[in-house]
């Protein structure tokens, strides 16, 4: 394969990451890893350092319209960064111990965990009573509706929160995703903040997450230009793509399609790596 | 009266808080939007200038990681591709440019978490700058 071939293959890949992962709300990364390494044959070393890319790029490309609608509640996340920043911290470290074989198993983990949130009914937590130490932290805000009303929330177990926030920031350290899953997780069902607050604040978190491992992975090698390059400008393009249709595409559908793909892949990445191919 | 006074300063006061919240939303907005649309040129120029000079040669054996860091890795070696026009130290650079949008975004919470007096908050965005800071040099490579 031409180094040209090789890129405009991956354009093409990255450009479609981009865009299932700002219609479905997953980070880039949890498309870019099969790509490269179940159909580009790179090595997972190679594949970690792109999707740290993607991360960070789906982070700050749709980050700048989130921060405008003002729902990112920047306290919260902020508070939970020391949590995902140790963990990532961690996880940088116990990757050194890692073969493929067990990266490909805990990624296809991750990926089983993705897909049963995106089936899971989502629940908005109206009227929830926060906890003493979440109002103590100024934890709770308020985000502004459609009707233009201002919606006022509490949240509670932060103790909770903060635990899986570090297992969290150690999964993306490991795996160069943005664990967007379990940032969700943490917040929507243990701290029972509101959805959309959980997804903005989960977005603005992962690109500060993955920047913490990304610039450690930079200094060994496992950003590679070649495969920067297209993730980077392919991941960027179709986020842009994704966040237009958003606002006229019904998702449901193409989520099904996306979760039943997710799958798939993850059986092929947990059978793939207990078998030793990677 | 007196009551309605201290009503409509509070008032003002509340609507000069929102104003500012919102300008320094604007100003993380456009940082972001700024950085990642740098971080993208860059990455485009150093692209264009790979295919041109690498584009017909058979692509890097990737499936074998290589453990010998190359200059790629360190700032020297990225600066020094990147001023001698070779094509992946203008691509690190875009990397490196894309890293600084989040690092932006958290300095730029730690500037509002001061002005607003909020010392619990710019203690803990400083706490996660330093985490980021110290991981990056000590973290083994």
């Amino acid at each position: 394969m031409t180094v040209l071939t090789f890129t405009i293959i991956l354009l093409i890949g990255a450009y479609l990451a981009g865009l299932l992962g700002s219609l479905t709300g997953l980070g880039g990364g949890v498309v870019i890893i099969p790509l490269l390494t179940l159909c580009l044959g790179v090595d997972f070393q190679y594949a970690i350092g792109g999707a740290l890319v993607a991360s960070i790029a789906t982070s700050s490309g749709s980050g700048s319209a989130y921060v405008k609608e003002g729902i990112t509640n920047i306290r919260l996340g902020m508070f939970l960064e020391i949590a995902t920043c140790i963990g990532a911290v961690i996880g940088a470290l116990v990757a050194i111990y890692l073969n493929n074989n067990i990266i490909a198993v805990i990624f296809g983990f991750v990926l089983i965990l993705t897909v049963i949130n995106q089936l899971r009914r989502k629940e908005d937590h109206e009227n929830v009573v926060g906890s003493e130490t979440a109002r103590r932290l100024k934890l709770y805000g308020s985000f502004p509706q459609k009707d233009g009303s201002v919606r006022h929330y509490q949240l509670t177990n932060v103790g909770g929160g903060f635990g899986v926030m570090v297992v969290a920031g150690a999964l993306s350290g490991i795996l160069g995703i943005g664990s967007g899953v379990l940032k969700v997780l943490a917040m929507d069902s243990i701290m029972k903040v509101p959805f959309k607050v959980s997804t903005t604040t989960s977005n603005f978190m992962m690109g500060v997450t993955a920047v913490t491992s990304a610039v450690v992975y930079l200094q060994r090698g496992n950003i590679e230009p070649g495969i920067a390059f297209p993730v980077m400008v392919g991941v960027l393009a179709g986020a842009l793509t994704g966040a237009r249709l958003l606002k006229t595409l019904d998702v449901t559908v193409l989520r099904k399609i996306f979760c039943v793909a997710i799958a798939l892949v993850a059986a092929n990445m947990i059978y793939n790596g207990f078998a030793g191919n990677f | 009266m007196k009551e309605e006074k201290t009503n409509v300063s509070k008032e003002t006061q509340q609507t000069t808080e929102v104003r500012k919240k919102r300008d320094m939303n604007r100003i993380i907005g456009n940082t972001l939007r700024y950085g990642v649309t740098i971080a993208c040129v860059i990455a485009l120029a150093g692209g264009a200038l790979y295919l041109i000079q690498n584009g017909n040669e058979p692509v890097k054996d990737y499936s074998i990681f290589d453990p010998n860091h190359p200059a790629y890795t360190n700032l020297r070696g990225i600066f020094s591709g990147f001023f001698n026009f070779q094509a992946w130290g203008v691509i690190q650079v875009a990397v490196i440019a894309l890293l600084l949008t989040p690092i932006m975004r958290v300095v730029l919470s730690l500037l509002d978490f001061v002005q607003e007096r909020d010392w619990l908050y710019a203690a803990v965005t400083s706490l996660v700058l330093a985490i980021i800071f110290v991981n990056s040099i000590t973290s083994p490579v």
